[in-house]
């Protein structure tokens, strides 16, 4: 064999190398400068002497320092698509070559240290909590594995990152090792806890835990990476002890014996890994063809800085190489052929060795592979590679449909290759449906700027994709920027156009519509007039520059480019003093929401009813008092009347049709729209004055005389309710009928609110109403608001009924409450302060047509809060376990609340998403207390106090929805088919 | 790795009256989420005699900035015209977008800019005392300048050494080659060497 040392200029430690399986390539991971390092070598150079010397073939192809910490492991997918890493930064990255982007990207550099191949994160996975170890792709990359430090090892969905399908915990240590199981059906971790598991696929439950060659194991390897054999055969593991000798463990397939192992190690075994192929012996020429067994060849590297290399038909090792390298190995590949093999070690070097046929055997081709794998497990690979679950056995002809459509529904991504380029899309959902031109036409004045405490410009940037949503368009430097008048073809600049079908995907749509010729022209024109100035400026410095008095101004300009600021006047650059930071922070916060609040003062603070300081003030208030405060508070249209000064002064609510609130408007006129017109004063009769509210819908009008000024009014479709001066409530019917002599208020109203027949009064002393004026009957009674406001300084700060006649109310310190009328409590149902809400995560269990049912009185108070998934994944710290049980605890909140908000559509939607999430993290108990409340008993019984119907929905029907969802994890078969027939029994009746 | 990539740099509403206000929209991606917000300034160079005559025209704070890629826009005031020398006016000059992070700079985009009179008049016979409402200023947005700077992205202090604050290049800009009298025409001055490789 033959031993080369191929150059690799880095002396930081090298943790992990890989071939790619076209064998053109190779990638290392490692320490970089101040980050991890990815690198992506030739191999040409390797393999060949001469290449090696040819100045004109590249050596290194790409470098990647985006891993924020040492790079632990690198692994080609087995199509070669995509490079997944792993490192101490927590991360996954999974890296995609960018076809499209010619070398070098990096913007405003020269093209001299460029990167012959560009390689581009495409996806960061995020959820590990400790630095990750080893990371491996599925037999045909269906699932990409990951372990770390925080004992667990997560399973992704390859084709539809970053979903998460499993994460298999149970491990008490450090998981520091990965391999799967050629056939597709085990993966088996090794890990510092002393135990190596081996996990079925099928349900991802432990299938076996293996202690005994590693109790007498001490002292920790940084890598235990294991290896499956070729055929399926052994497991063959990294560090185990024997006889107090360091060993790699053979652990056979059939019945998980560990009766063999690789001995003659001095230390730890720190690597092991199969060569890919299986070998038969070489027919040599003369002898007599005897068929013989194939058996399997594997490398073993240990930390005594030495490799071996085993047969599996031989006793002894068929070759030693001791101090290879001046440290540890870490990691080792084969070159697809099984000739090459390629090993890493701490010291920072790669070494290459290269064995011939005649040292190996002949290597058996596909074909003869298969049939071995077709003898042995009664299907070849090349079968299996499409059914995923192609073990486990579906028992119920229902479940197969499910299973069959969720497969369904996953090919769409395949047809477009691997998850990251399907989740393309979602960009555009980040820019809300708008392509990125018109954002940037429009930026400058729809980006958000405030002023902090000190006065200091903040702009918020505009986030035009997240990082987690795919493959990003390449970097857009250079691109020209959106002349006024001009259209989307001023992006076709030729570095652009060149990867215009990268552009596509960001939306950035190049368009060719002849009409925008003249833009176009435009542009054309400012382009040339561009390259005019280019050549202008060109021209002029070399006139300067001819002329010695003036090289020195210039030297001194393009040292500006360089140098740093250090004392720029004008700036007082901050020192970083830890201390302060978190203070600064503070200020910032205060300072962002400091404009807000005065926003809200100075202009229209309808919504901030002062209801809390009357309140205590209760006893001593009185009318006059009052009024004094309800202008002072209330600064509305309609208080503005008060003074007499204004005789006539007139206001028109516009009432949009369905939201009936009291927001006034002045005089727009669109058809289809009602309007509530409050004329206060129209005539004195007899001393007293008279008011007039005036109605008009669809040209349709009534008007009515109130004797006192109205202060507030709100209407719904059924019913219009005024409250005037004089503390009366009066209520029409939508054709001016009156409803309801004048209700008399205990104090000035506050808040009005209509919803269908349902009229809701918030008065000055703090307390709610609530009458059903169809029924003529009270749903809450004057109930004091005391109980939310207590002990805050908050005040009210919305409120309003929803069309089920639920009364909710907002405070100014994030907190909603509904005043739930049949156990005649507060109940709280949405806090913004709530750390629940931020780190929940349960993006992975809403399904796109899910969005819809979403609309409601809940979503309404919560709002943009539950786009807090995404908050989830900035805490990447926080333990899955953990975000576990607080998503858990907030879906089951938000279930709650929309029972109690009589939310019907919205009961529905969180149930899904309940369903969805207990069916993913697999909480089988709860998920049976579900379907055991949906499904209700099977034969009536007069004891039962069971409800067939929730919130109006049928609960059987709701089971109906639930099934299928359970249908989809092949682990809650027993469960689905349970409750299954149940239905079906129940249907017949 | 800078957790902050800058990925693009458009000068808007370019060339322009010298009194326009400078725009430059950024765009740039975010590794992670950042905890501070990032310190944006466009700092004009008056003259290239002195420092002394730099305007820091003006900065901004930028956030939050979660992990993502990110574009605003940076609109600034015209510089200050009674700050710069009068003899250095006209002429070439230059325009710095400085970004930092945790008081650290980590990135300095170098623009040269072009101010001269568009009135073929003036530009034969420039007034002694310039006339800024007659000069237009044209950024060579084509070339930018771009330098990169290790910053310590985390809170801690202690583990950054100092010597990964130093400028990578600090020549980097003069060329060995160049000798006076005969350094090469501006657009074929070699990039600065990029840290980030």
């Amino acid at each position: 064999d033959k031993l080369t040392r191929p150059w690799l200029p880095v002396s930081k430690p090298i943790f992990s190398v890989d071939i790619h399986p076209d064998g053109t390539k190779f990638a290392t991971g490692g320490q970089g400068e101040d980050s991890g390092k990815v690198v992506i070598w030739n191999m040409a150079p390797v393999l060949r002497e001469e290449d090696e010397r040819n100045e004109n073939i590249p050596k290194l192809l790409c470098q990647m320092d985006n891993h924020l910490a040492c790079v632990n492991c690198v692994r080609w997918s087995n199509n070669g698509l995509y490079l997944a890493s792993g490192g101490d930064d927590k991360l996954v990255m999974v890296w995609k070559r960018a076809a499209f982007i010619g070398p070098s990207a990096v913007f405003g550099s020269s093209s001299k240290l460029a990167n012959v191949e560009q390689w581009r994160c495409v996806m960061i996975l995020r959820n590990h909590t400790g630095d990750v170890m080893d990371v491996a792709w599925s037999p045909h990359d269906v699932w990409l594995a990951s372990c770390s430090v925080d004992n667990t090892i997560v399973i992704w969905n390859a084709r539809k990152f970053p979903e998460i399908v499993m994460t298999l915990k149970g491990h008490t240590g450090l998981v520091k090792g990965l391999t799967w199981d050629p056939v597709g059906k085990y993966i088996a971790s090794q890990a510092d806890d002393r135990s190596l598991k081996v996990w079925r696929t099928m349900d991802w439950q432990l299938e076996t835990n293996i202690t005994k060659p590693f109790s007498e194991c001490g002292g920790t390897t940084h890598v235990l990476r294991l290896s499956w054999s070729p055929d399926g055969q052994y497991l063959v593991s990294a560090h185990a002890m024997n006889n107090s000798g360091p060993t790699a463990q053979i652990i056979e397939r059939d019945g998980w014996k560990t009766n063999m192992d690789f001995v003659g190690h001095r230390k730890a075994v720190t690597v092991v890994k199969f060569n890919p192929k299986i070998f038969k012996k070489k027919q040599k020429n003369g002898s007599t063809p005897k068929p013989s067994c194939p058996y399997c060849c594997c490398a073993v590297g240990s930390k005594d800085r030495s490799l071996s290399v085993w047969l599996t038909s031989l006793k002894r090792p068929l070759v030693v190489i001791h101090d290879l390298f001046d440290k540890s190995i870490m990691d080792i590949t084969w070159t697809l052929n099984g000739l090459g093999l390629l090993v890493c070690s701490m010291d920072g070097t790669v070494a290459f060795l290269d064995f011939s046929q005649d040292e190996l055997g002949d290597p058996l081709n596909e074909e003869e592979k298969n049939a071995i794998h077709q003898n042995i497990y009664g299907k070849s690979l090349a079968i299996t590679m499409e059914s995923q679950l192609s073990s486990t056995i579906i028992e119920n002809p229902e479940m197969l449909k499910y299973q069959q459509e969720r497969q369904v529904n996953q090919n769409p991504n395949e047809a477009q290759g691997i998850g990251p380029e399907s989740q393309t899309p979602k960009l555009t959902n980040v820019l809300n449906g708008e392509s990125l031109e018109d954002i940037r036409k429009n930026l400058l004045n729809k980006q958000v700027e405030t002023r902090t405490a000190d006065g200091r410009r903040r702009i918020t940037p505009l986030c035009i994709a997240q990082l987690d949503t795919g493959d990003f368009s390449p970097a857009l430097f250079n691109s020209v920027p959106i002349l006024p008048g001009s259209s989307a073809s001023t992006q076709l600049t030729p570095q652009i156009s060149s990867d215009s079908s990268t552009a596509n995907s960001l939306g950035l749509r190049p368009s060719h519509d002849p009409t925008t010729t003249s833009p176009n022209k435009t542009a054309e024109e400012n382009k040339d007039s561009a390259t005019a100035a280019v050549n202008s400026i060109g021209m002029k410095s070399n006139l300067l520059l001819t002329s010695a008095s003036k090289i020195e101004p210039m030297k001194a300009l393009d040292s500006r480019f360089t140098e740093r600021s250090k004392a720029t006047p004008g700036v007082t650059s901050v020192p970083l003093t830890i201390g302060i930071t978190p203070l600064d922070r503070v200020k910032d916060c205060s300072s962002v929401k400091e404009p807000k609040g005065k926003d809200e003062t100075s202009s229209d603070s309808e919504d901030k009813i002062m209801v809390k300081s009357m309140a205590k003030r209760k006893g001593e208030m009185e009318g006059a008092e009052v009024v004094e405060k309800r202008k002072k508070g209330r600064p509305r249209k309609d208080a503005k009347m008060m003074p007499i000064s204004q005789p006539f002064p007139q206001v028109t609510f516009l009432l949009s049709k369905d939201a009936w609130t009291s927001k006034s408007m002045d005089g727009v006129s669109t058809d289809g729209v009602t309007y509530l017109e409050v004329e206060n004063e129209v005539s004195v009769v007899s001393g007293s004055r008279l008011s007039q509210l005036k109605w008009s819908r669809e040209g349709r009008e009534w008007d009515a005389l109130l004797p006192s000024r109205i202060i507030i009014a709100a209407g719904s479709n059924d019913v219009v309710a005024v409250a005037c001066e004089d503390r009366t409530l009066s209520v029409f019917t939508a054709c001016g009928r009156r409803l309801i002599p004048s209700i008399i208020l205990p104090a000035p109203m506050s808040a009005l609110h209509c919803s269908r027949h349902f009229v809701m009064a918030l008065t000055a002393s703090a307390t709610l109403s609530v009458w059903d004026v169809q029924k003529q009957t009270a749903l809450v009674k004057n109930e004091s608001l005391n109980p939310i406001l207590s002990g805050t300084d908050a005040t009210v700060s919305q409120s309003f009924l929803t069309q089920q006649g639920v009364a909710v109310v907002s405070l100014s310190n994030g907190k909603t409450y509904c005043f739930n009328s049949s156990l005649e409590t507060w109940n709280l149902i949405a806090d913004k302060q709530d750390s629940l809400v931020q780190c929940t995560d349960f993006r992975n269990c809403v399904s796109a047509q899910d969005a819809l049912g979403s609309m409601g009185p809940l979503a309404l108070t919560q709002g943009r809060n539950l786009s807090a998934g995404r908050l989830a994944s900035r805490l990447s710290s926080t333990p899955h376990h953990l975000q576990q049980g607080m998503t858990l605890a907030f879906l089951e909140k938000q279930l709650s609340s929309a029972l109690v908000l009589l939310s019907a559509s919205e009961y529905r939607h969180w149930l899904l998403i309940y369903a969805r999430f207990l069916v993913n993290e697999g909480y089988e108990l709860r998920l049976r207390e579900l379907c055991q409340d949906l499904l209700g008993p099977v034969h009536k019984s007069s004891s039962s106090s069971w409800e067939p119907t929730v919130l109006g929905l049928r609960k059987r029907d709701l089971l109906t929805e639930v099934l299928p969802v359970i249908g989809q994890n092949l682990r809650f078969q027993r469960l689905f088919t349970e409750y299954q027939d149940q239905l079906e029994l129940l249907r017949l009746k | 790795m800078a957790k902050v990539q800058v990925l693009n740099v458009a000068v808007l509403d370019n060339p322009s009256p010298f009194r326009n206000p400078f725009q430059f929209e950024i765009t740039f991606e975010c590794m992670e989420d950042l905890p501070e917000d990032l310190e944006w300034k466009i700092i004009y160079v008056g003259s290239a005699e002195s420092e002394e005559y730099d305007q820091v025209l003006d900065s901004v704070l930028v956030g939050p900035v979660p992990a993502g890629r990110h574009m605003f826009v940076f609109q600034a005031d015209a510089p200050n015209t009674g700050l710069i020398p009068e003899s250095d006016a006209v002429g070439v000059t230059v325009v710095l977008i400085t970004c930092t992070y945790r008081g650290q700079e980590f990135i300095r985009i170098g623009y040269y800019v072009n101010n001269e009179y568009t009135d073929p008049e003036l530009r034969e016979n420039p007034p002694v005392k310039p006339d800024y409402t007659q000069l237009q200023r044209n950024i060579l947005a084509s070339n930018p300048r771009v330098t990169r700077f290790h910053i310590n992205w985390e809170a801690t202090m202690d583990k950054m050494e100092d010597s990964e604050n130093v400028d990578p290049a600090p020549n980097a800009m003069l060329p060995p080659t160049s000798m006076p009298g005969k350094a090469p025409p501006l657009g074929l001055m070699p990039d600065n060497s990029m840290d980030c490789l």
